[in-house]
């Protein structure tokens, strides 16, 4: 990281934030007292357990938390303007998006960035999003009724003892907000240069609870090279899904589901069609005070049609429990379990194949985590899963944090962790071509990756106006995937790489105004990969492609007649290989509230640039046009 | 390294400063929760069919004697419904008429005008809620109580139940005491 020589290119981003604060010191005389409107999407619950004296001052909860948490609010998103899950994910600033063409995205944290990143767990209300196909994400299918998220958790760093297998780099949980939170009728329809969709949902009261139901669907345009000919990567999805709440969240029943299909263009053979649906059920019961369990089940069916490359069906069970309580003073323990199973069905085709192609594949967990209060301001906490997959058998998922709070707005914490990245079907079972003799074949004895991660951090607010995070981690990874020569030109995957990274995580939020807000975030990571010495690999850059600093700053200003204006700038570093320069993005959202119900907005994406691209190579990569997109929303 | 080391002081640096010559933010996290559930009690609480003129009525909530409260509330609710119903907040003066509305908080500077306030309030179905200590008792019907940082509520029943107000289940979980009567 130590690239003096460049640091003038980067400074103009800091010109631009000091000037912008300078601004804010003026304008802020004017008004008087803080706004937070998110508030009011909270629950009863929660906002009964909001530490007034949050030391995030955007009161999460999760804010005494010893790990490197941003959350993004139901509010971010809304203002943002943004029409996809993935887009909204620009918002946090630990985490690297980088979109490859109409519909798909590389997302990771702290570095090892591809298509096929296999180190973040997401989960939707609770489901994992995940393939075992490659342990990663088809971002294409995950989609959500955005209105209705309350919140984005965004976890850098590994949560492996809490979350399990997977949850190496990071962690996204994006949460909806309750049936009872989303009453009425909403309706909105939207249209672009780069997308058109409409949406609506519906909810109502329910004998004892709270439901409702909704629908969405999209088109959106192909994208560009960058001599501006056409990529056929056009798509159209369409959505509708349900939740249903009754009691509490303390004491209650959830019953939830969605159901997609989504059609994509690509060169022949044919269209790319995607289709699925899930149902979850949880069940949370507080047993006596300060003693809380939840069950929860949920079944997950996806298809994937790619002709000419393969068709996966993937069916996935998957049932856990959680208990926390006090044994005695000042503990509070947590324990659970798990277990899932997939029936993975693909079908090969001349180019590539995983054998078998049908696999029933299970995973099982159990974890313990205590925290432990180690008088006032110090808490410690440990824990250990022991997670099981169908290829190594069970691994042990340790971690220790500790958080000290030096006073009421100040917390430093620390962590150890290891965490490992199991194999999937991508490791073990792929071969290519679909038929012998195979140029790869998938490793029968490849073993889970490791991570051992030691973090450090530091979260402040010394003022009602202004709260900031800092978060410095050390990771060393052994173990990576590799694909080694065996011989009469043919490989074989393996685990002979290694890496090494270090990397910064520092945000903040300033309300410079009572009705104006900047939050400012930047990451730094500096990667070394390398090969043990019995590797005949040499391809470093398969492990992923990241950008060495990331910046981001966004301005939410609220403006007289309830209008709202809001810009998002955002800087990515080059990518090294392929290459891809850097670039800066700049996106705005003008929104007018015409009447109570009625609310008309205009989003630019790429504002001050035709195109760029994100990712891959320069001969075949896709280019981000410039989008504007206006909407028209309707609530009742 | 140093380059990083400088952009990351360089914005602390350039945030305090701004900071610094802003002054301490006058109001509080605690201020927008009050205000938050003030917005969310009415979604929990029913009001009997006659406390609304029309089927398109508002819901009005009054603030007395706390106007940080009634400006984050004025924000909050924008274009949020209680009960499908759009929402008016009224900045109230000592003695101005209570007709019409649906909540009332009262904010500790006027607490000690309950007995007159409830006086006037005879027979209309108001929800009352202070911040005020022995409030309760004196006939308020929920009342705000900061406990370990955190701003919980207490709820009276008797008072709510001559007023014809139903409050709900959910929100009795929530409050930290209810008092049955």
């Amino acid at each position: 990281m130590g690239r003096t020589g460049k640091t003038r290119k980067y400074s103009l981003t800091w010109v631009g934030a000091l000037s912008f604060l300078g601004l804010a010191s003026v304008a802020s005389s004017a008004f008087a007292q803080q706004a937070n409107p998110g508030l009011a999407d909270l629950s009863l619950e929660e906002l009964a357990n909001l530490q007034i004296t949050s030391v995030s001052r955007r009161a999460e909860r999760l804010s005494d938390a010893a790990a490197s948490i941003f959350a993004i609010t139901g509010d971010d998103i809304r203002r943002s303007g943004v029409t996809s899950l993935p887009e909204a994910l620009r918002l946090a600033p630990n985490l690297q998006v980088a979109r490859v063409d109409a519909r798909q995205y590389a997302i990771s944290a702290r570095g090892f960035n591809s298509t096929t990143a296999n180190k973040l767990l997401v989960l939707i209300d609770g489901r994992t999003v995940y393939t075992p196909l490659f342990s990663g994400v088809f971002w294409d299918a995950q989609d959500v009724f955005l209105d209705d998220v309350q919140r984005i958790e965004v976890i850098s760093g590994p949560g492996a003892t809490l979350w399990g297998a997977n949850a190496v780099n990071g962690i996204i949980n994006v949460i909806t907000r309750p049936a009872s939170e989303t009453k009425g009728l909403l309706v909105f329809a939207g249209a672009g240069n780069r997308e058109s969709g409409i949406g609506a949902r519906y909810g109502t009261d329910l004998s004892g609870g709270a439901f409702r139901v909704y629908g969405k669907g999209f088109d959106r345009d192909n994208t560009v090279r960058a001599n501006g000919t056409n990529v056929p990567d056009g798509w159209q999805n369409g959505q509708a899904g349900f939740r249903a709440d009754w009691g509490t969240l303390a004491n209650g029943f959830t019953l939830q589901g969605d159901a997609y299909r989504g059609t994509i263009d690509q060169l022949a053979p044919g269209d790319v069609r995607i289709s699925g649906g899930n149902l979850l059920a949880r069940w949370s019961r507080e047993l006596a005070a300060g003693s809380h369990l939840q069950f929860q089940a949920y079944f997950d069916q996806t298809e994937r049609e790619i002709p000419g490359t393969f068709i996966e069906r993937l069916g996935t069970f998957d049932v856990e429990f959680q208990h926390a309580f006090q044994p005695t003073a000042g503990h509070y323990l947590t324990w659970g379990g798990g277990h899932r199973s997939a029936r993975d069905r693909v079908t090969n085709s001349a180019g590539l194949a995983f054998l078998p192609a049908s696999v029933t594949q299970r995973w099982s967990n159990l974890f313990v985590q205590d925290e432990i209060a180690l008088g006032e301001r110090l808490r410690f906490t440990a824990g250990v899963k022991a997670a099981s997959n169908p290829y190594t058998g069970w691994e042990l998922l340790p971690s220790a944090r500790l958080a000290w709070k030096v006073d009421a707005s100040q917390m430093v914490w620390g962590a150890l962790s290891r965490a490992v990245r199991a194999p999937a079907r991508l490791d073990r079972d792929l071969f290519i071509p679909g038929q012998p003799p195979f140029l790869l074949s998938g490793g029968p004895d490849f073993r889970s990756e490791i991570a051992n991660v030691a973090e450090l951090g530091y979260r402040a607010q010394p003022s009602q106006r202004l709260s900031y995070s800092l978060t410095a981690f050390r990771a060393v990874y052994d173990r990576l995937r590799s694909i080694e020569p065996i011989g009469g030109g043919a490989l074989m995957i393996d685990n002979k790489m290694k890496a090494r990274t270090n990397g910064l995580e520092a945000w903040g939020n300033f309300q410079a105004a009572a009705n104006w807000r900047l939050s400012a975030g930047a990451t730094f990571l500096d990667e070394h990969r390398s090969f043990r010495a019995d590797s005949g690999d040499s391809n470093l850059a398969g492990a992923g492609n990241d950008p060495k600093r990331q910046f981001l700053l966004r301005s939410s200003l609220d403006l007289p007649g309830q209008q709202e204006f809001d810009v998002m700038a955002r800087h990515v570093a080059r990518l090294p290989s392929p290459a891809v320069p850097s670039y800066t993005a700049v996106d705005a959202r003008y929104a007018w509230r015409l009447q109570k119900e009625l609310e008309i907005s205009v989003t630019a994406q790429n504002l001050f640039d035709k195109r760029h691209p994100e990712s891959g190579a320069a001969a075949t990569r896709s280019e981000i046009e410039r989008g504007v997109f206006v909407k028209v929303k309707w609530l009742h | 390294m140093v380059a990083l080391i400088k952009h990351v002081v360089l914005l602390i640096a350039a945030l305090l400063a701004a900071e610094s010559a802003l002054g301490q933010g006058e109001r509080g996290l605690e201020t927008q929760i009050k205000a938050a559930f003030l917005y969310k009690f009415g979604g929990f609480v029913e009001w009997p069919a006659g406390a609304f003129a029309r089927a398109d009525s508002t819901f009005s909530i009054g603030v007395l004697g706390a106007d940080g409260v009634a400006a984050e509330l004025e924000r909050l609710v924008a274009g949020r419904t209680v009960h499908g119903r759009a929402i008016a907040v009224q900045k109230l003066k000592r003695g101005e008429p209570l007709a019409g509305l649906h909540l009332l908080f009262i904010g500790q500077p006027e607490a000690s005008r309950l007995p007159e306030i409830l006086s006037a309030a005879k027979g209309q179905a108001l929800l009352i809620v202070t911040e005020t200590e022995d409030a309760l008792a004196r006939g308020s019907m929920i009342n705000f109580i900061t406990v370990d940082d955190k701003v919980r509520f207490d709820v009276a029943l008797p008072p709510a139940e001559r007023g014809q107000l139903r409050i709900s289940s959910r929100l009795l979980a929530v409050a930290r005491k209810v008092i049955t009567g």
